[in-house]
């Protein structure tokens, strides 16, 4: 089991009862963004381009807590900017397992091992690290070299000092899947809990327009990570998610069901798409016309998006929703499928290793072909969720 | 919600492929807005501008008809049917030397608007992969190690 019972209870109780209230819409996952500042500056972010004045403004913990009562989701999880760059992220995160959220604090975890004392091992609290793959994956897009080691010592650190531990990767256009493979056995050699993997999307505001997937391309990437995969790999996303993002499973977005709070106040209408704010929940969700967003729509902006925070709700709805789908799900969990395909298989054992050369030499000026095992486009830190 | 003319590119290749077969999905078109001071003559030139305002990542400024100006980060906007119901919302933003870490927050009718400034630097402009991707070869080359991209200093 990808989390814990309790959890998992307590997510399945609340959605029977949102069914039961015959709630149409309902939230799922609260998104909180305390703060925007970062200590990384990922090329591809467009979560940390302000002026200095937003970057420094920042929730309280009071606020913090409203907008988790408001929302009222079982669970809440806390990207940004850095949250352990908050000064009262640890009153922040004890709040909120005192109203008994479970709670997901994502971090780059550069500053995780020294800020671990401040924060209490809790069924409810999980530090769900962003690795995007290999040293050099992850170095290399998240612009700072040395930072896959320190993120690694932060996990197993964390992991030590007994506490829940996930990871989040982000994959992009020439993503290398036979690399993510290889990931996702270093982080569970590592003691995680579980992983979760999601393709990056050309959101408005992200500065790399040009390495992102589209769904032809995530659904064959995806195939060939997520089939013949290992018994020993754990996830934390609902399988038929997983399933949606190979081929499997066709989902429409649910936009409502990962609802963003941040200093402008309740982000219209999701967590990547900026259509302006709202600032009670109640506001959010009686205003934004939700006809115009997801694929469907034909809004160009949702076009190729396939990110969890509009589609892994629309995954655990279905399950919720008809006997079908509660018995495809259940099946999933209790026999963990491992998705055995030769076809995939042959498309990783065929996929193209990257390159991305020829790189000019600077000393010379001349073209040289050099195979680098990085892919340059692949781990962008943009999504941060 | 972003201009037509910043998703033409994306709306274009839509038009001519199923979105379910796009291997990669076109960009948007990235406009050099930094220090453009628009006309405001028209209600239509006034809502395109302020869509663009909308969508830019640095600080503008704002002299409304009485003559007082506000500067800040505009971070949302509220279209109704005429400019006296349309509103933008802007975080002022702070005088320098104030310690107050309280947000501030001022609403101003499309209505009142007498000009604006695209006045504060572009946080978005110019970090893209590709210089990122070059930087980073070039310290290589020069034998440079630790090579990161610093964040920008706030003070």
């Amino acid at each position: 089991m990808a989390v814990p019972v309790s959890q998992a209870f307590t997510v399945m109780s609340y959605v029977l009862k949102q069914k039961l209230k015959g709630r149409k819409r309902y939230p799922l996952v609260m998104m909180l963004e305390p703060l925007f500042r970062c200590n990384l500056a990922c090329a591809g972010c467009g979560k940390i381009q302000y002026p200095a004045h937003i970057l420094k403004a920042e929730l309280t913990p009071e606020q913090c807590w409203a907008a988790a009562e408001e929302c009222d989701t079982p669970m809440v999880s806390i990207p940004g900017g850095e949250p352990l760059l908050h000064p009262q992220m640890p009153e922040i995160v004890a709040g909120l397992v005192a109203r008994k959220k479970y709670v997901y604090m994502c971090t780059n975890a550069l500053l995780l091992k020294e800020k671990l004392h401040l924060f209490k091992p809790s069924k409810y609290l999980s530090f769900s690290v962003h690795v995007d793959g290999e040293r050099e994956h992850h170095d290399f897009g998240v612009c700072r070299e040395g930072g896959y080691d320190i993120a690694m010592g932060g996990i197993r650190a964390a992991v030590d000092a007994g506490f829940r531990v996930t990871t989040n990767t982000t994959l992009f256009d020439g993503a290398d899947p036979n690399s993510v493979r290889r990931h996702f056995d270093q982080l569970m050699e590592a003691g995680v809990e579980s992983m979760m993997v999601s393709p990056g999307y050309t959101y408005d505001k992200a500065p790399d327009q040009q390495h992102f997937l589209g769904k032809a391309k995530s659904r064959r990437m995806f195939r060939a990570i997520l089939s013949n995969r290992k018994k020993s790999w754990e996830f934390n996303t609902h399988p038929l998610f997983s399933e949606f993002l190979m081929g499997k499973q066709n989902f429409e977005c649910t936009p409502w069901g990962m609802p963003t709070y941040s200093i402008f106040g309740w982000q219209k209408p999701c967590y990547l798409l900026q259509d302006g704010y709202a600032d009670t929940f109640q506001e959010l969700m009686e205003a934004t016309e939700w006809e115009n967003y997801g694929a469907k729509s034909g809004n160009p902006r949702c076009a190729n998006c396939m990110v969890h925070s509009g589609h892994e709700a629309s995954a655990v709805d279905y399950n919720f929703s008809s006997l079908k789908g509660f018995i495809q799900t259940a099946k999933r969990y209790m026999f963990k499928p491992t998705y055995e395909d030769a076809d995939a298989m042959k498309l990783l054992n065929e996929w193209p290793a990257q390159t991305h050369g020829p790189l000019v030499q600077i000393a010379n000026g001349n073209t040289t072909n050099v195979v680098v095992k990085t892919s340059i486009q692949e781990t962008s830190t943009v999504s941060g969720d | 919600m972003a201009t037509d003319q910043q998703e033409h590119l994306k709306i274009e290749q839509l038009q001519h492929q199923s979105q379910d077969d796009i291997e990669v999905i076109a960009g948007r078109e990235r406009e050099n807005l930094e220090g453009w001071i628009p006309s405001l003559a028209s209600e239509s030139e006034v809502r395109e501008v302020l869509e663009k305002a909308f969508d830019y990542r640095g600080d503008v400024t704002i002299t409304r008809k009485d003559g007082t100006v506000v500067e800040g980060y505009l971070y949302d906007r509220r279209t109704g049917t005429t400019l006296e119901t349309s509103v933008v919302r802007i975080m002022p933003t702070p005088a320098k030397g104030t310690t107050t870490t309280a947000i501030q927050r001022v609403m101003i009718p499309y209505s009142e608007i007498a000009a604006l400034n695209f006045s504060g630097r572009d946080t978005a402009a110019g970090r893209t992969f590709e210089a990122w991707v070059k930087k980073y070869w070039e310290k290589k080359a020069a034998g440079e190690t630790n090579i990161q991209i610093e964040p920008e200093k706030l003070d």
